[in-house]
This record gives C-alpha cells, structure tokens and sequence, in this order.
C-alpha cells in the first residue's frame, strides 16, 4: 500500500532528475558553438517498481544517464573528409607556385626566351658579317639561360619550402598525438570508474579531427574507450596511453624524410597537409619532376645547340669544335637549367658559316642552328623543345587544374559530412528551449505534488482533533 | 532532419565563399578579356598558346628575313639594272665605231669610252648592302672585282629561311652574271669582252668589233637573264610577305579563340553572379535570427 513519505520522495527524485536535466539543457546551451560539442541528452529511467500483495507501485524517475549523442561512421567519415582535404590543399598550394613559374597566360615562362633565341640565329643568317646580329645571339642565349636558371631556382624555393613543412607538420602530429594517447588514458580511467566520459572523447575527436587535416590516419576504438591510431599504411602513430612519434632525417638527396620508429614510411604516407607536401615534392608530377623536366630541355637544347655550333666556322674563319655555345653539366642532364650559361663571349665565336674562309658570309651554320628549333631533339621523346615545352606547361595546368576540381569537391564534401555530424551531434536552440520548457513544467508539476503530500500530510497530522 | 545553427552558418559561409569566387572569376575575365588567365584554367589552351606564340615569333622571324632578303635583292637589281644600260650603252658606242667612218682621234675617243663604262660595271658588280658585297658570293667581306673584273668571290649563295621549309636565295654569285672566265685568274667574260672591244675600237679592227659587239651582246643577255631570276625572287618574296601577315593574323585569332573571353557572356555571367552574392548576403542578414528562446519567457 502506497504511503505519504515514498509519494513525498518520488516527488523529490522527480525534482532532482528534472533538475539535472535542466543542468544537461544548459550545458548544451552553453556550448552550441563550442567545436566538436555533441550535445547530450538527459536519460530519464523509471525506477525499480515495488510490489505489495497484489498491487505493483512506481517508484518514480531516475536520471539513469547523460549521453552524449555522435555517430561513430559519420566521425570516420569526417576525419577521412579532412585527410583528403588538407593533403589537395597542401598539393594545390605548391602546384599553384610552380604554376606561377610558367604562367604562359600572362608571358612568363620559357617560350619566350626560346624563341627569341632561335630567332636571334634565324636573324643572324640574314647576314652573318653583321657583328651586331652576332652580338644579339650571344645575349638572347644568356636570357634563355637565366631564363632557366630562374625557373629552376623558383622549383628549387618549392621544393626547400616543402622540406621545411615536412618537419613542422610532423611537430605537430606528434603534439596531437601525445594528447591523444593522454586522453585515451582519461576516457579509459572514466570508463571504468563509471563516469561519463562524452566530453573527453569529444576533445579527442575534435584532436583526432585536427590530426587528420595533417596525416591520413586509421582509427580503431577498443572497448576500453581508448582508440588505436596508425598512418593509412599502418605506422603507429598511437596506442592506448602510448604515443609513438615520427621522426625526420634529411637524406643524402637534400629532402626530409619521414620515419616511424626507425622505418622510413615517406613514400607511404597518404592525407593531411603533410601527404599533400610529400606528393607535391616527390609525385610523379610534383616539383622534383618538374625540375627533371626542365633539366631535360635545357640540357637537349644546349647539347643540340653546342653540337651544330661545333660542325661550323666562327667569325674568324676557325673550326668551331672547341666553342660549345653553352656550358653545360659534365655528367648528364641533372641540374642543367639551374647551372646553364652562355660559355663564349666574343661575338665572333658564333659558328654561323658551314663553309671555311673565305666564305665569311656564309650562313648556313646560322640556318641549322635557328632551324633547331622545329628539330625533335635527342631527350625529349621524338618532340622539338617548343612542343615538349608546351606539353609540360599543359601538363602543369592538367594538375593544377584536377587539383583544383578536387579540391571544390572535397570541401563540398567535408561540408556535407560535417552538416551530417551538426546534424546529429550539434545543439539546437529550438530543441533546447522546447527541453527548457518541458523540463521546467515537470519541475513544477513535481513541486506542486510536493505541495500537495505536504498539504495531505498536514491534513493527517490534524486528523481527529476536530476543528 | 535536425538542422542546428552551427551548420547554417558554416554552410552559409561556405556558400558567400564559392559565390564570391565565382564573381572574382568574373571580374578577372572581364578586366583582361581573357578566360585563360593561369594555366590550369584550362591547360590544353595554355599548350596551345605556348605554340601558337612560338609559331608567331617564327613568322615575325620570317617576315624580317624576308624584308632584310628584300632589302639586298633590291639593291642588286638596281645595280644590275644600271649594269644592262651600261652594256647598251657599249654595244652602241661599239655600233658606232664599226661605222668605218671615224677617225683616229675620235675611235680613240669611243674606246676610252668603253674603258669607263667597264669601271662603271665593274663599280656596280662591287655594290654592297649594309657593308656587304652583293655579288661576291658569301665571301661578302671580299671585294668581288678588282679594276681588271678578276672575280675574288666565291660561287656560293647564301638561303635564308623564310617560312616554314621555304627559303630564298640571296642574289646570285658575281661569276654566274658577268660569266665566269674558261681559264681561271682571268676577268670575268663580260669584262674581257669589253676590254677586246676597247681595244679593237683603238685599234680600229673593223672586223674584230663586230664580233666584239656580238659577245658583249652575249654577255648582256646573259645579265637579263640572270637579273630576271632576282625579279623572281622579289616577286616571290613579296608574296610570302603578304601570306606571313596572313598568317600571323591567322595566329592571333586562333589565339583569341584560345584564350579570349567572351565579353557578351563575361558580362551577362558577372551580373548573374553579382545578383546571386546579393542573394546570399541578404539571406545571411536573414538567417537564423529567431528562434524558440526568444519566445520563452
């Protein structure tokens, strides 16, 4: 049979749940525009019933739990967005530099200067005599060759500029990653002493996030509540209150390496800014190929060039085949374009007769020369220079501009997945105010049964004495 | 599904930054009038335009050359113009020597006269243009003739590239127009004969002139026939002059389809986008100021 004082203390309890629910409320209030929130909702639970002979009574409501509310795919899915994102980020940031290099849009680039010097021996075979003529060959060929040079330094800038991110970014995963492996160890301790762990694993989801924009990373919970984090090939990265750092050592080439416990894992890193910078560097179509292309062109031209001067006469009548044009690397093509230059000075060492004295007038070494320019060159796959120029500034662009198209994607994309996750974690200010509303009438509608057991009771107290 | 703040306003911000980038496309366009501004704005046009511009810079190669070949085939037709009339002028003093009527004073008269029509051809053969010999072959240092009309230049004759696979020779070698002598170290035949005919006019060799007057004839023709040759090629050139403007204009339009921006559609495109950034900006002066607290009292 149900007595005064458990009405009275279901009443209570019911006062102290809506209480706490209102606190939830409030929280999730407080914190609608705090990154990584999710929102948590109040668990009511009604209490164990008792029953007395044939009659089962309530024993009101318990705040069973505070919960926070997240969906685990749609975290995945977020984290893998944000890989995905920061690496074309990265990429698109260095591509776009080497694009600035041979923006053949607004002039600048190699053309130019290319064609200016094969006009300057075109111009030349129209009088071979004329010094003037002679001299121009000679400066238009030290354009082309700084032109070169500088294209190649700029590579260069990129290419130090990535070898300088590369350990900042793995500064940082390191950072992240060991306040990742002390959180585990809180979520963990949490866990297990049965408190609710919901904010720390937002914290660390929101670390984990931020983890992700630097480097690709799989991500596996344990029961325990700690995750596991290893880089997409498998590397380490954290596990349970252990975090293993990567480390960067610069190899004999000049570029940084990146190294997980002793194991270099540079080319096997995926995602994140640092993914981004490691492709730009060494991807098949990143910096250091573009310097290998470039390497290439300044070395057929100059070894073509050098070549055709060598089979004529210069200006004095000699055999030109001690007078290479250009100076050019001893050992092959790498790092032509950064060190090519014009090796003669005299104007009158340009081979422009193919015929000996007295043919001072001859041109037609002039001719070969400037007609080297249609010529496919040995080096460049069957094309003249123009052409594989031409074809590697479209190919420049092909990935600037793929880049560039994956890039809108995948921040539409990250959008979309993190819609999804506000969605479902985020605090809704209507939501919050209707709970605020529901809250507070089960509040009074508690402290009004309170009211009335305690107006009941004093009823009972005076029962019998008449009045 | 839930829809809470947090996302409006990133997705509205997301959105104002696409529309703005659209509008800043936009104005690029527009202001350079061209749609290819960077390569990757489209990077077979940006390959194109690579070779389009090289092809360009060949064919204003080209049309200098040919104006510079022009320059010197003018200056030796002129000179083998002056050349013709000498020889005429020779043959007829020669005609009137033969006459058989002259005395000795006057047929020493007319052979002196001979004398300097040959320095005044042999002058012409040694013409230059800009410093260099025209008819010496390529050895263009070399004076060709000396005062006897010994040839010192060589039989070559320069080409110079002129368009794609085309070339024009540059004039012709002295020897192939004034005939190049049977035994070498001679002068050159047009100036043997004009020496024979000097000195049988002096001489009064009726019988000799007129077979003198008949090689120099020989030789005049030889100098039509070889001029013509340089009419032929300034005709040509003028033609090839003509085409690489052609050309070249071609080049820029193909440019202009390259990389040109449609100026109606730029326009059109830039006040779409201005309107739908207004749109956005209004929505997000709009958005999201009401909610249920405000109504909770």
């Amino acid at each position: 049979m149900g007595s005064l004082t458990g009405t009275l203390s279901i009443a209570a309890q019911a006062l102290e749940a809506d209480q706490g629910a209102l606190q939830v409320t409030s929280n999730n209030i407080a914190n609608a525009n705090t990154p990584g929130y999710s929102r948590q909702v109040a668990v009511f639970e009604s209490a164990p019933t008792v029953t007395e002979g044939d009659l089962t009574f309530g024993e009101g409501v318990t705040l069973a739990q505070i919960q926070g509310i997240r969906d685990n795919v749609v975290e995945l899915g977020v984290q893998q967005g944000l890989a995905q994102q920061g690496q074309v980020n990265a990429y698109l940031g260095s591509m776009n530099q080497v694009q600035s290099l041979f923006n053949e849009a607004q002039g600048a680039g190699l053309q130019t200067p290319l064609s200016n010097f094969f006009a300057a021996f075109q111009n030349l075979s129209t009088d071979p005599t004329d010094t003037s003529l002679r001299q121009a060959v000679i400066s238009a060929g030290q354009t082309l060759a700084s032109a070169f040079n500088q294209a190649s330094s700029g590579l260069s800038q990129v290419q130090s500029a990535l070898n300088q991110a590369i350990p900042q970014a793995v500064g940082q995963i390191n950072q992240l990653t060991s306040q990742i492996a002390q959180l585990n160890g809180e979520v963990q301790s949490a866990q297990n002493s049965g408190a609710d762990p919901s904010q720390l694993i937002d914290q660390r989801n929101n670390l984990i996030e931020q983890l992700s924009g630097l480097v690709g990373v799989n991500n596996i919970t344990a029961s325990d509540g700690t995750v596991t984090l290893t880089t997409s090939d498998g590397a380490l990265l954290v596990a349970g209150q252990k975090s293993y750092n990567l480390t960067t050592a610069t190899g004999t080439s000049g570029n940084v390496d990146v190294f997980s416990q002793g194991a270099d894992v540079t080319q096997n890193l995926t995602g994140g800014s640092l993914g981004g910078y490691i492709q730009a560097r060494d991807g098949s179509n990143g910096v250091i190929a573009a310097e290998q292309s470039l390497d290439q062109l300044a070395y057929s031209v100059g070894t073509a060039v050098n070549g055709q001067q060598e089979l004529g006469y210069d200006g004095n009548g000699n055999l030109a085949t001690n007078e290479p044009f250009f100076t050019l690397p001893a050992n092959g093509s790498a790092n032509a374009a950064a060190t090519i230059s014009v090796a003669i000075t005299d104007p009158s060492q340009i081979a422009a007769s193919s015929a000996p004295p007295p043919a001072t007038g001859d041109n037609g070494n002039a001719l070969a020369l400037a007609n080297l320019e249609n010529q496919a060159l040995p080096g460049l796959g069957g094309q003249s220079a123009i052409s594989y120029y031409s074809d590697f500034v479209a190919n420049v662009g092909t990935e600037v501009s793929q880049a560039t198209n994956e890039q809108t994607a995948q921040n539409l994309v990250v959008q979309q997945l993190q819609n999804q996750k506000a969605s479902i974690s985020g605090v809704s200010l209507d939501e919050e105010s209707a709970n605020l509303i529901q809250y507070q009438t089960a509040y009074s509608a508690a402290a009004r049964v309170v009211n009335v057991i305690s107006e009941i009771a004093q009823t009972a107290l005076t029962l019998g004495q008449g009045g | 599904m839930r829809v809470v703040p947090s996302e409006m306003y990133s997705e509205l911000l997301s959105n104002l930054q696409s529309v703005r980038q659209n509008v800043n496309q936009d104005v690029v366009e527009a202001s350079t009038g061209r749609s290819v501004n960077s390569l990757s704005d489209n990077p077979m046009a940006a390959g194109q335009l690579v070779i389009s511009n090289a092809q360009i810079a060949q064919v204003d190669e080209f049309s200098y050359s040919v104006s510079t070949v022009q320059g010197s085939l003018n200056t030796a037709d002129s000179a083998l113009n002056s050349v013709v009339s000498s020889l005429t002028q020779a043959i007829s003093v020669g005609t009137e020597a033969a006459g058989g009527t002259l005395s000795t004073s006057e047929l020493q008269a007319l052979g002196v006269q001979v004398d300097q029509i040959q320095q005044q051809i042999i002058g012409l053969a040694n013409t230059t243009y800009q410093g260099n010999y025209v008819f010496a072959g390529t050895a263009v240092s070399t004076q060709p003739y000396d005062a006897t009309g010994v040839y010192a230049g060589n039989m070559s004759v320069n080409n110079v590239a002129v368009g794609q696979g085309q070339t024009a020779s540059l004039g012709l070698a002295g020897s192939t127009i004034f005939g190049a002598p049977a035994v070498a170290g001679q002068p050159d035949l047009t100036f043997q004969y004009l020496t024979q005919l000097s000195t049988d006019i002096k001489a009064n060799n009726q019988n000799a002139i007129a077979t003198d007057i008949t090689n120099v004839q020989s030789a005049l023709n030889n100098v039509i026939a070889q001029r013509s040759s340089y009419g032929d090629t300034l005709q040509q050139l003028n033609a090839d002059g003509t085409n690489l403007s052609q050309e070249k204009l071609t080049l820029q339009e193909y440019q202009t389809t390259l990389i040109g921006a449609d100026e109606a559609q730029v326009a059109t495109d830039l006040s779409q986008s201005e309107t739908t950034l207004q749109a956005a900006i209004a929505a997000a002066s709009q958005v999201s100021q009401e909610s249920l607290i405000n109504y909770l009292k």
